[in-house]
């Protein structure tokens, strides 16, 4: 028992420096922002009200940090329940995105996946 | 009962935690969360060491080795919680997986999650013996530190909240923390109050080369127990070269029916090697009793074979000195394992003793002489052993020794008692 519990203790710190390594090694936040301006700007518009037209969970746009996003096809994987999501479709859905509804953000990993369903920026 | 979070935490799965590699990752690194905090909260909770509750476990020793595998299998599904959700994330982009593990210092919900986390590994490192064999104090002193560890880790659960449907999650987490805090509640405010029982030294004999044995008067209430139980002493004396206000586990070598209290140390450790001169008059408190090593009322109903090493004579002194108080007799053979006739403690009293049981045998085993015990060397001492009871305590290897033994001579496994002395 001492050795497997000493093995997975080394194994896990290896694991969280190779983590680390690859993170140091890999491309800078910098690179990764300014890509995300690129996109950003070739992007097509859309007003809050263009947004308003799209508020069914069949059919849900949310704006997002001045982003917007087409999330019908990720509503039925999205982990709570869709009525959860329903009330921020149509809308500027920041505080959704940041607080969860009980001042949680949401993970490094729900923000790269929102990604994919990017449409367009948010305009005047 | 460390299923009963697992069984909620699947009725809030659904289809999408298992479309891809990375939401079954996801999965999986949630789940281990789940049941490591569940392992980790029971484990505490068996902490609490409330005396007659380590009877179901079958005695104190067998209950910490059932705290000690909990503890074991928390931290090794804790440590790969955070890795299985960090290669989940890294499906997503290069990078997330670092911002898993590492996110800004505002989310504090995974900061408490790692602290917790460091914490034990630092409290169950001498635990599990990473860094070379821990000392007791040691070991203890930083054992104290889980205290905060299961802080952290509900601090950690409560405000991410969602590894089980609705408030569930909640409540489970509650009940589960009400038994952890309950347990170590008892330990810290309650068992000091109401569990330990004020004595006084009245006498310490030198049984032999570092093995005392003391004796304690009742300042109020006489302790209740069987023979063979243990208690946790503890000393109240500045001028102990250590272990002053320590708890220590040591076996009670009196017979029940004596007025006073009789425990005999080996020196083992610092404490252990001071409390050999504690001075007549010293205060201490008595905890327990703990252990169900002899059935309790000491009779033996059927012919029993006892197997002996070294300071593991204690608990059969206790019952031997106690059916010689009954006036009871047995069909009992006791094989005494020693290093060489120097260290056989209390050999004098166990020749004489033998001499007045009726019907009680006693061999000694020389290892400098034959070396370790074996099954030949049992076979002639005690020809009939495979129709006893088989009763063992020693170092863990004789202890495994004699078990191996006995059970191909035929003692099937629940007619083999054994009590370890080493905890570790």
């Amino acid at each position: 028992m001492k050795k497997v519990v000493f093995a997975t203790f080394v194994a896990f710190w290896s694991s969280v420096a190779t983590i680390a390594t690859l993170h140091a090694m890999g491309p800078g936040e910098t690179a990764a922002a300014a890509a995300d301006t690129t996109k950003a700007d070739a992007a097509p518009g859309y007003t809050l009200e263009q947004v308003a037209q799209h508020a069914t969970l069949d059919n849900c746009w949310m704006a997002v940090e001045g982003i917007v996003y087409d999330i019908s096809a990720y509503v039925p994987k999205h982990p709570t329940p869709a009525f959860v999501l329903e009330q921020w479709c149509g809308k500027e859905a920041t505080e959704g995105m940041r607080t969860k509804g009980y001042g949680r953000d949401h993970s490094p990993a729900a923000w790269a996946m929102i990604e994919e369903y990017r449409v367009g920026v948010l305009v005047e | 009962m460390a299923l009963l979070p697992v069984g909620f935490f699947a009725a809030g799965l659904g289809a999408p935690d298992f479309t891809s590699a990375s939401a079954v990752l996801n999965l999986l690194g949630r789940l281990a969360g789940v049941v490591g905090l569940a392992l980790l909260l029971l484990a505490a909770a068996l902490s609490a060491r409330v005396p007659g509750v380590d009877l179901p476990f079958g005695g104190l020793t067998k209950l910490w080795r059932t705290h000690h595998l909990l503890g074991a299998g928390s931290l090794l599904l804790l440590l790969v919680h955070p890795l299985l959700l960090a290669f989940a994330a890294s499906a997503w982009g290069q990078g997330l997986a670092f911002g898993t593990l590492f996110p800004p210092l505002s989310d504090r919900a995974t900061w408490a999650g790692w602290l917790a986390l460091l914490l034990m590994m630092v409290f169950l490192a001498p635990s599990f013996a990473f860094f070379g064999a821990p000392k007791y104090e040691r070991w203890k002193r930083l054992h104290s530190l889980a205290g905060p560890a299961v802080i952290l880790a509900l601090i950690h659960t409560f405000l991410l909240s969602r590894t089980m449907p609705g408030p569930t999650d909640t409540i489970i987490w509650s009940l589960f923390a009400l038994l952890g805090v309950g347990a170590v509640g008892w330990r810290l405010v309650f068992s000091r109050r109401i569990g330990r029982l004020p004595y006084t030294v009245t006498r310490v004999d030198t049984v032999a080369d570092g093995v005392a044995e003391l004796s304690l008067k009742p300042d109020r209430d006489h302790l209740r127990y069987s023979a063979g139980n243990f208690v946790y002493l503890t000393p109240f004396d500045t001028g102990l070269a250590a272990g002053h206000r320590e708890e220590h586990p040591y076996t009670l070598s009196s017979s029940p029916l004596e007025p006073e209290l009789r425990i005999a140390i080996k020196a083992l450790g610092d404490a252990s090697r001071a409390i050999q001169t504690i001075p007549v008059g010293t205060p201490v408190t008595v905890e327990g009793p703990y252990g169900c090593f002899f059935p309790p009322d000491s009779k033996a109903r059927t012919a029993e074979l006892w197997v002996a090493g070294g300071v593991g004579i204690t608990p059969f002194l206790a019952r031997m000195r106690h059916l010689r108080a009954l006036g009871e007799g047995g069909d009992i053979h006791l094989v005494y394992a020693v290093q060489d006739e120097s260290r056989a403690v209390y050999a004098g009293e166990l020749r004489q003793l033998a001499a007045e049981i009726p019907g009680f045998a006693l061999t000694f085993h020389y290892f400098f002489q034959e070396g370790p015990v074996t099954a030949p060397f049992l076979g002639t001492a005690c020809p009939d052993l495979a129709r006893r009871e088989v009763y063992i305590c020693g170092p863990l290897a004789l202890n495994q020794l004699v078990r191996d033994h006995v059970y191909r001579a035929g003692v099937s496994a629940d007619h083999i008692h054994s009590e370890e002395f080493e905890l570790l």
